[in-house]
């Protein structure tokens, strides 16, 4: 077959392997404060991964697609140093905080102007949401077949054969090209980008069209912001471990009947 | 006639051995050439320049093999036997030659010294080769390998030795001179032969033993032999390169490495060993190349002693293999080798503890090359194992390699009253670097916090960086992510010199060596805290209390404060110093002291690649085995290392792992002071 067309589409987002101390919710304004630096979501990192390796083994193009109000080429350029042949940026205003009807809307104007393709991954859910809705909802969009929750995809022919993951074990399945494949982290790890090549990259002029609303002919009213209901931080899971000391164990039986009594 | 020597008794025109003994040396000259071209092909442009101190080191090495007897007694009397056999049987024939065609020098007195050289030349080779073969095949010491190649070349000397004496005898026995006796295993030998049948025999084997030694002449470069020209050139160019034993982990030439702008993402085989894409300066190649198989480093090596899939021998080997079948252009010229199946993982394994350097023949140090490979897979991108692919985008992301926060860098600091350096602060003695690990890590901050409460006892005065203090980027260094490394130390070497920081003394010795030899632009003193330590005391700005009593310790070199910097007696001589300790060595210590097994990256490697034992634990069976109460070291990696390996071995009751700053603070003359 002809080498494939492969768009993948790749999430923005603050680093969920943030540390701990580097997160608080502000309940009132129903917001995660993540002061971490941005990364790509991980299994959008999976689902690119995948993409490369169908390149390394058929050959094909691969194209990044990703979403925002603001996003960052030397955040997202990462995908073009571990091996993606373009990048196009959707970013505007409008595009923040969407459901992810109005997300999978955006992208699927973004993927009709690119016009040809083969092959769109996406990860299995974006790593701070978890909604895992956008793929799917994508390809019903498109009018294309879609396979969620991948371990490994091939290309055979004019089709894509996936092992996809089912809670026990997994299930092959086949669907003809062009289809929707949803990636899940079995596949492996995004490989290293050293920095020397990342360094390399970001010195060197590409061009990385920006698309919004405008250029994809979108009116705003099509878009909806998400609707949060409520948002709490996480439950306190501090622990404490105290060693009751005794010089016997009627003493220390006695010391932890007292410490229940009190905690009673 | 006086005592002289037909050479070519019998033999009739000799021309027909120069012929064969051309062919010989033209063979030992292309092989040579083909070694040469190897190396050229493989490494880096750079020229080797002259020097005389290398040269007189390089002599030295080869004279006097003491890098062959270092810890080896046994193995480097062997060695020199066969060394000066052959070398004395060499340049005898050499001088024979000389006299028959130039000048016949050697009649009378100076034949019977020749005759009495040669005797004692061939018994010393003949002594060291049946004792090699005694070593390998019958004590069978486990560090040598029993291939084919190995049995061949030491019996082929054999035969050619114990021709050389059985022709001898037959040409006594039938010539009968009456210096006979000079030539005393000749004349012994020749009691055993009839005068016929050796007349006879005599062509045939003296045929037989011309073509054996000049075969073994020819076969040097073909073979294992290649080292009595590899290894030389090796000594000359470690001596000359300064790869010394505090030598840079990677040419600094390849952090700058420019990355072909068209060709971002090199399209590799799924995690592929490709070892002949590594870039290499000669000293490397020659230590590659001269590498003989001999061992040494695998019985050091704490990653292959704890039964890891991984021995620094096989992967210098199969670096070497790659090589020459990638750029050689007639392939590998060496007879008896073959591919070897390397695992991927397999650069991943080493701690980069240096113990391989101590011991090698020819120099190698082989975490350089396993480094080296280290960095073609870190830009090639998917030979990195998950987990540390995950640590580099920490150290990347929060400068620092655990999950954890810049920000929290200075959590120990709280409610100590620590002084905190700012940009145009007061002066003081010097910046303390806490490191990463142990300004985060629980149980090593108590390193940060007994250190900090010494310097204040010892009236000393210093500041500490806090949420501001950067990663030194050694770790990266060590995994091979150079680029990341090199932005590291840029940050570091930024944020020193805004601070107008003018000294900087280190908990961890990995800072410490990263700051010492890796950063030669620094415009900064550095020292670790033992140094610091043992100042103190020498200035007796420390006082210890009185004890009556008497507390056995055990102190763990870390490698790069041991080996990689030499820096042993120091904090002994702290322990020493402290009133009521007693210092028990383990049976590994010093120079050669046996790693924890978080080098090189280990630390956030897990467990997957462990092999039967754990190297920590094996270490701290040794400590164990010495009787003391306290296990010291000196650098925070160590410390969780050991303490973990005490846990998992359930012998936290018998034994404790304490840095050596907690030792000496519990032994200060404090008020309250009975932590022991
Ligand atoms: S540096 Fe240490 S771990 Fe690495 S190969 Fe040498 S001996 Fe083995
Ligand atoms: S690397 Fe050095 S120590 Fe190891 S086998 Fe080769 S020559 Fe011996």
């Amino acid at each position: 077959m002809k080498e494939p067309k492969i768009i993948v589409c790749a999430k923005q987002i603050p680093d969920p392997e943030a540390p701990f101390s580097n997160v608080s919710v502000n309940v009132e304004k129903k917001e995660v404060v993540v002061d971490a630096p941005d990364v790509i979501s991980p299994y959008d990192e999976n689902a690119l991964e995948a993409a490369i390796r169908i390149k390394e083994e058929v050959g094909g193009k691969i194209t990044v697609l990703s979403m925002g109000r603001k996003v960052s080429d030397t955040v997202l350029r990462k995908t073009v140093a571990a091996g993606a042949d373009a990048l196009i940026l959707l970013e505007d205003a409008a595009f923040e905080r969407l459901d992810s009807r109005s997300i999978a809307f955006v992208l699927s104007s973004a993927i009709k102007k690119i016009g040809e393709y083969d092959l769109i991954l996406t990860g299995r859910q974006a790593g701070d949401w978890d909604s895992g809705q956008v793929g799917l909802i994508l390809a019903e969009l498109l009018g294309i077949p879609s396979i969620s929750l991948a371990r490994s995809i091939k290309i055979k022919d004019d089709s894509v054969v996936v092992e996809k993951l089912v809670p026990v074990g997994y299930e092959v399945v086949e669907a003809e090209l062009p289809a929707l494949v949803t990636v899940s982290n079995e596949v492996g790890e995004l490989r290293y980008v050293a920095r020397t090549k990342m360094m390399a990259l970001l010195r060197r002029p590409i061009s990385i069209p920006k698309w919004g609303t405008k250029q994809l002919e979108l009116s705003v009213e099509a878009l909806n912001p998400v609707q949060l209901m409520e948002l709490c931080p996480p439950p306190d899971m501090r622990r404490e471990c105290v060693f009751i000391e005794g010089a016997s164990s009627d003493e220390k039986a006695g010391k932890l009947a007292a410490v229940f009594k009190e905690l009673r | 006639m006086g005592p002289e020597r037909e050479l070519f008794w019998k033999i009739g025109p000799g021309w027909l051995f120069y012929a064969l003994a051309a062919l010989a040396v033209g063979l030992l000259l292309v092989g040579t050439a083909a070694h040469l071209q190897l190396w050229m092909k493989s490494s880096l442009k750079g020229k080797v320049a002259f020097s005389r101190e290398a040269l007189k080191q390089t002599l030295s090495d080869v004279f006097l093999g003491l890098r062959v007897l270092k810890g080896e007694v046994a193995a480097g009397i062997m060695h020199a036997l066969i060394f000066w056999g052959f070398l004395v049987l060499t340049i005898g024939t050499a001088i024979l030659l000389v006299h028959e065609h130039l000048s016949s020098f050697l009649v009378g007195t100076s034949h019977l010294a020749f005759e009495v050289a040669m005797e004692i030349g061939g018994l010393i080779l003949l002594g060291g080769i049946l004792w090699a073969l005694v070593r390998r095949y019958v004590q069978r010491v486990p560090r040598l390998e029993r291939r084919l190649e190995d049995a061949l070349v030491p019996l082929w000397l054999l035969v050619v030795v114990g021709s050389g004496f059985i022709l001898e005898g037959i040409r006594l026995a039938s010539q009968k001179p009456e210096w006979a006796n000079w030539s005393f295993v000749g004349a012994w030998a020749a009691g055993f032969i009839s005068p016929g049948i050796a007349e006879s025999s005599y062509p045939y084997l003296w045929w037989g033993h011309a073509l054996l030694s000049l075969g073994f002449v020819a076969v040097i470069p073909f073979t294992k032999l290649f080292h009595i020209l590899g290894a030389p050139a090796a000594y000359y160019l470690h001596h000359s390169s300064e790869v010394s034993i505090k030598a840079s982990l990677f040419s600094r030439d390849l952090a700058q490495a420019p990355v072909n702008e068209d060709e971002v993402a090199p399209e590799t085989g799924e995690a592929a060993l490709d070892f002949a894409e590594t870039p290499l300066n000669l000293a490397d190649i020659a230590f590659y190349d001269a590498c003989m198989r001999c061992g040494r480093c695998v019985q050091v090596c704490p990653s292959a002693g704890a039964g890891e899939a991984f021995a620094p021998r096989d992967f210098i080997q199969a670096t070497i293999r790659a090589l020459w079948k990638e750029h050689s252009r007639v392939g590998d010229i060496r007879l008896f080798t073959k591919d070897q199946v390397i695992d991927p993982k397999v650069p991943w394994h080493c701690t980069t503890c240096a113990a391989c350097l101590e011991v090698c023949p020819v120099y190698g140090a082989a975490f350089e090359a396993v480094s080296k490979k280290r960095t073609t897979l870190i830009l090639e991108g998917t030979g990195v194992p998950d987990l540390m692919n995950q640590t580099l985008e920490r150290l990347f992301n929060y400068e620092n390699p655990w999950v954890s926060s810049k920000r929290e860098k200075a959590a120990w600091t709280k409610d100590l009253d620590i002084p905190a350096l700012t940009k145009d602060g007061k002066e003081v003695d010097f910046c303390y670097f806490v490191g990463c690990t142990t300004s985060i890590d629980a149980r090593t901050q108590a390193i940060a916090k007994s250190f900090s409460s010494i310097l204040k006892h010892a009236g000393v005065s210093f500041g500490v960086l806090g949420e501001k203090e950067p990663c030194c980027g050694d770790i990266a260094r060590v995994v091979g992510e150079v680029g990341l490394f090199e932005e590291k130390k840029m940050n570091c070497l930024d944020l020193f010199s805004r601070y107008d920081i003018k000294e900087v003394v280190t908990s961890s010795p990995h800072c410490f060596h990263a700051f010492l030899n890796e950063y030669p632009e620094k415009n900064f003193g550095v020292r670790h805290y033992s140094l610091v330590l043992k100042e103190l005391i020498g200035q007796g700005r420390i006082r210890f209390k009185t004890n009556g009593k008497r507390t056995a310790v055990t102190y763990h070199d870390p490698c790069y404060l041991g080996r990689h910097n030499r820096i042993f007696e120091e904090p002994r001589e702290v322990i020493r110093s402290i009133p009521g300790i007693q210092l028990v060595e383990m049976d590994h210590h010093g120079a050669d002291s046996l790693c924890c097994g978080a080098g090189g990256g280990r630390m956030w490697q897990g467990k997957e690649l462990d092999g039967e034992a754990r190297m920590s634990e094996i270490r701290v069976r040794e400590a164990r085995a010495t009787g003391a109460e306290l296990l010291i070291t000196a650098c925070p990696l160590c410390l969780i290392m050991l303490e973990d390996a005490l846990k998992t071995l359930g012998f936290e009751k018998e034994l404790r792992a304490m840095d050596l700053n907690e030792l000496v603070l519990s032994s200060l003359e404090l008020a309250g002071n009975n932590l022991m």
